[in-house]
């Protein structure tokens, strides 16, 4: 009977940890594209943000290196390889109702060639170029979806 | 002295049994060998056993008792299956004293979960603009821009690396 008991206040518990967990996460899309002059291809998978790229820079050509989906919990950095020699560090440093505070450093051989903080709206992107990288350059596109 | 049959009958039928004493075993016997009523009687008990005894051997040998067990397990298996409403009450079917512990967290719980997923259900529309802030911008090693456009509401940042030989020789 006490298992019973203690059975189910651990169920619930555990439910309501996992429940607020799940909820102080934000996803955010994570895209690295590498924008140069060599061709004329446009990665069907940037399509959604093709006309902001196309209104802003004079590249013909953007590539999707690689898309990550994040979760991020608060205060706890998540590091993805941007490409080589520079990684990305994206930390969720507040959430408000309607609009997540995210630190983003761009690292490379240990040194911080970008810092800064960013506050993102649900769908709201903001692009993050110039990182070299083979004839052209690398653009970060972060998106925050909640 | 005779025994007579009247005080021998009483205990004929325990010694048919076989359940007398040595001492009444003893006085029916002798009593026996002088009484051929009493060997009458005696002899009427025992074809009365042989004539139960074989008609009942008889049946228990025909009965099937595997079958017997067989029917029981099915009908075990026939009772009416518990819905899940009945095994959940059965399971939280603790003693008066615990229903009520159990009961307040499980319904705290539920409300609990029933305002977070109301919330989420009808969430508001933001009341923040759409927007993407830039807060803060630096770096220890290169120049950056900022800039925000309002159409397409777009903000980049721009970080204007220098050229690899350059960073290498630096």
């Amino acid at each position: 009977m006490k298992k019973r008991v203690f059975l189910l206040t651990a169920f619930f518990v555990c439910s309501l940890f996992f429940i607020s967990t799940a909820l102080a996460q934000v996803p955010v899309r994570m895209r690295i594209i590498q924008a140069s002059n060599a061709g004329q291809n446009i990665d069907p998978s940037l399509k959604d943000v093709h006309k902001e790229l196309g209104s802003l820079f004079s590249f013909t050509s953007y590539r999707l290196l690689r898309e990550e989906n994040l979760r991020l919990s608060p205060n706890q950095p998540v590091t993805i390889t941007a490409h080589p020699g520079r990684f990305l560090e994206v930390t969720l440093v507040g959430m408000q109702r309607d609009a997540a505070r995210l630190k983003i450093r761009v690292i490379r051989e240990g040194k911080d060639i970008l810092d800064t903080q960013v506050r993102l709206s649900p769908g709201r992107t903001v692009l993050i170029g110039g990182p070299r990288h083979g004839e052209g350059v690398v653009i970060y596109a972060v998106s925050a979806r909640f | 002295m005779r025994n007579s049959c009247s005080s021998v009958s009483t205990v004929l039928e325990k010694y048919f049994d076989q359940e007398v004493t040595d001492e009444e075993r003893f006085l029916v016997e002798g009593h026996l060998q002088d009484c051929p009523a009493c060997r009458d009687a005696l002899k009427s008990m025992e074809e009365l056993r042989t004539l139960m005894k074989v008609p009942v051997e008889e049946a228990v040998q025909k009965e099937d008792f595997p079958w017997v067990w067989q029917k029981i397990e099915r009908e075990i298996r026939l009772q009416k299956k518990r819905t899940w409403w009945q095994s959940l009450r059965s399971w939280l079917d603790v003693t008066p004293l615990f229903k009520r512990k159990i009961w307040i967290p499980a319904v705290a719980t539920v409300v609990v979960l029933l305002l977070i997923s109301t919330q989420i259900i009808f969430k508001k529309t933001p009341s923040y603009p759409d927007v993407s802030v830039v807060e803060y911008v630096e770096s220890q090693s290169d120049n950056v821009m900022v800039y925000q456009l309002e159409e397409p509401k777009v903000t980049v940042i721009w970080l204007f690396e220098g050229p690899e030989e350059e960073r290498t020789t630096t």
